[in-house]
């Protein structure tokens, strides 16, 4: 028995000195090696049904989108992800690359980069996939200035953390954004108001059925700091700009200049509890030669987590259009999530919209479901 | 303009301004002890997750950030629990943290693992983490091996204060060792004792102390408990008499009561981390709590 327990003492004592002279090996190195990136597939189910009977997509179950994901070190401090997303357009699938981006995540103490195609920060939500946010939809600002999935330019950002007693980064980007393709009717113009009550010719085209977002050569800034207001409560702010052009400039010669600022308040109660309140506020400034278009937008969204698998929220949208006949749009949404496991979610949206007068409502339900390990920068 | 450089200089040089300690971030409570153990007066420790939180689901949040990007040493639980840390390591850009620098140090290293699948792992088995269990700290024994993963890292980031360091764990290791032969004559009458627990979080404290786990309230990790799974683990409780119901604190209530309520059996209340519970202000006290519940029962 003695030997027993001295043979256990000595193999204990070595085992332990082994454990501090090798220093920690890092945890892949548990189970078998593999050279392999993180492989995962995340798939976003989704139908609405609409009061609006012009609504050729309402009534329908089906797969809106699926994002596959590459991700791993390609060098140290050096780190690649490619999301590639099959996203349904209407009637149609269409394959895009999501993001495809290389990080340098340490050039310098506080200093990191991104090169590639990237959800740009712009505000808040403008850099969340469609799949994290707590929400069905995005928020009609969102939609209306900066495009229908997200505004993801190509190009290179700068990120630093200051040197400031409290969390604070600044960012700046240079980008290149592809031009929305669309057919235009050279004679297709419209008298309109401008900001001086006076009359001008713009030229209106198809683009009042389009998606409006920036293009052309982009230039942002974001600068962001959080406070912890409490030992569960932080707050968050930014401010963002960002300067171009439109994505049908080629046609309308629109310089345009975006400015958003964004607020973040989360409190933790308990260990599955969370409040969070966020707004976000844009304005849109487009330079036309006829004149200038100013639109304004936001939304806040509250939500309360008050159990490990529930979290229900509202949210208010209020977002003019980002063309010369303006519209107003005022929707509120009221959106329940029930989180299954880690990787799937399910969730059910009611949504009250008034687009100018004309009122519309709708039922959305959505399954979120992953696959592999699939991660994004924190956001 | 000139009033704002000057301000904002001020606040660089205030941030900046050099402190002799170690500044460690660990992300768990657990973690937090054992550096201040190892590390005494040299170092300053600060946990991400408070005692009372669920370390599979801490949200990452920019003053984390703000902690990690001036630390000299990160500690994590590894295993896939504090995936969590990943995200904040990289938005802290701080060279001394990046998995394989000086500063990381992951505690599990070198911890015998229970647990460990084998084949095929997917979701269809729950949130199941591939390299083992992940609640190895709940064995006071393996505190030795995450004391030893931490002493490395301590004299990684000051080897000029190896003997302090070395000095501080022994005098843990030894302390420790007096307890734990303390708690297994405790818990000596209790072998064997059957107990239904919350989540798969027990079975390093099983072993160690001779408990049978008999089953989860969680039919698989992670997923909340079905009608028929309450159902037929009253039937198996009733079965093989098992009188205690172990949960952590964060855990809902329901499964557990619903269970106490038709089988007569206890519910003890764990608080599973430092800091997680009333008169549970250390990592020694975790094991104090949760035996004193259970020995009583």
């Amino acid at each position: 028995m003695r030997k027993i327990i001295a043979i256990a003492l000595v193999v204990g004592v070595c085992g332990l000195a082994a454990a501090q002279e090798a220093g920690t090996p890092p945890q892949g190195m548990r189970g078998t090696p593999a050279n392999l990136p993180d492989i995962s597939l995340v798939g976003v189910i989704d139908g609405h049904t609409s009061s609006n009977k012009a609504d050729d997509t309402r009534d329908k179950l089906e797969f809106n989108e699926v994002e596959t994901a590459f991700q791993g070190y390609i060098y140290p401090e050096m780190k690649a992800d490619v999301f590639l997303a099959l996203h349904k357009h209407g009637t149609e699938y269409e394959s895009e690359i999501c993001e495809a981006k290389v990080s340098f995540l340490s050039l310098a103490e506080g200093l990191s980069a991104e090169v590639g195609k990237v959800n740009a920060e712009f505000g808040k939500m403008n850099k969340a996939h469609s799949h994290t946010r707590a929400m069905a939809d995005q928020p009609a600002a969102l939609t209306n200035f900066l495009g229908e999935h997200a505004l993801n330019p190509q190009g290179a950002a700068l990120k630093y953390l200051l040197p400031l007693p409290f969390y604070a980064q600044a960012q700046v980007g240079a980008w290149t954004a592809a031009a929305h393709e669309h057919h235009v009717e050279g004679d297709n113009t419209a008298d309109v108001l401008d900001v001086d009550q006076s009359t001008v010719t713009v030229v209106l085209a198809p683009e009042e059925t389009e998606d409006f977002s920036p293009a052309g050569k982009l230039y942002t800034a974001r600068l962001n700091a959080a406070f912890p207001l409490a030992d569960g409560a932080e707050l968050e702010l930014g401010v963002s700009g960002l300067k171009g052009k439109g994505s049908h400039w080629e046609h309308h010669q629109d310089n345009i200049k975006l400015a958003g600022a964004d607020f973040t308040l989360k409190f933790w109660p308990s260990a599955y509890r969370r409040f969070t309140l966020q707004g976000e506020y844009l304005r849109l400034t487009r330079d036309v030669p006829v004149g200038k278009l100013k639109r304004d937008g936001l939304y806040v969204f509250g939500n309360y987590r008050f159990s490990k698998y529930w979290d229900l929220g509202a949210r208010f949208d209020y977002a003019e259009n980002a063309f010369p006949v303006i519209t107003y749009e005022r929707d509120y949404s009221l959106i329940a999530t029930r989180r299954l496991t880690e990787t799937t979610t399910l969730r059910a949206q009611y949504k009250h919209i008034n687009l100018s007068g004309e009122k519309t409502d709708e039922g959305w339900l959505q399954l979120i479901f992953g696959l592999g390990p699939h991660s994004h920068e924190m956001e | 303009m000139k009033k704002l450089f000057l301000s904002l200089a001020a606040l660089a040089c205030w941030a900046g301004a050099a402190n002799a300690e170690i500044k460690v971030v660990t992300a768990s409570s657990d973690l937090k002890y054992l550096c201040e153990r190892v590390g005494g007066a040299e170092v300053k420790a600060e946990s991400l997750a408070s005692g009372g939180q669920d370390l599979h689901m801490v949200e990452p949040r920019p003053s984390m950030v703000f902690k990690l990007k001036k630390a000299d040493l990160v500690v994590r639980v590894g295993l896939d629990l504090d995936m969590w840390v990943d995200s904040l390591i990289n938005a802290a850009r701080n060279p001394r943290l990046f998995y394989g620098a000086a500063g990381y140090v992951d505690a599990s290293a070198g911890v015998p693992l229970l647990e460990k699948p084998e084949g095929k792992v997917d979701a269809s088995m729950g949130d199941i983490h591939i390299y083992g269990n992940p609640h190895y700290w709940l064995d006071p024994a393996n505190s030795k091996i995450m004391a030893g993963n931490i002493l490395a890292g301590l004299k990684r980031a000051a080897p000029d204060k190896a003997a302090v360091f070395d000095a501080n764990y022994a005098g843990f290791v030894k302390e420790l060792d007096e307890k734990l032969a303390g708690w297994q004559t405790r818990m000596a009458k209790c072998t064997g004792l059957k107990v239904v627990t919350y989540h798969g979080s027990w079975p390093y404290f099983a072993r160690r102390f001779g408990l049978d786990v008999a089953g989860h309230v969680e039919p698989r990790p992670g997923i909340p408990p079905s009608a028929a799974h309450l159902d037929a683990l009253v039937k198996k409780m009733k079965a093989e008499n098992v009188r205690v119901i172990l949960t952590e604190s964060y855990y809902p209530r329901k499964g557990p009561e619903f269970l106490s309520e038709r089988t007569g059996a206890k519910i003890v209340t764990a608080a599973v981390s430092t800091g997680g519970g009333k008169n549970v202000e250390t990592y020694l006290d975790v094991f104090e709590r949760v035996l004193e519940e259970l020995c009583s029962k």
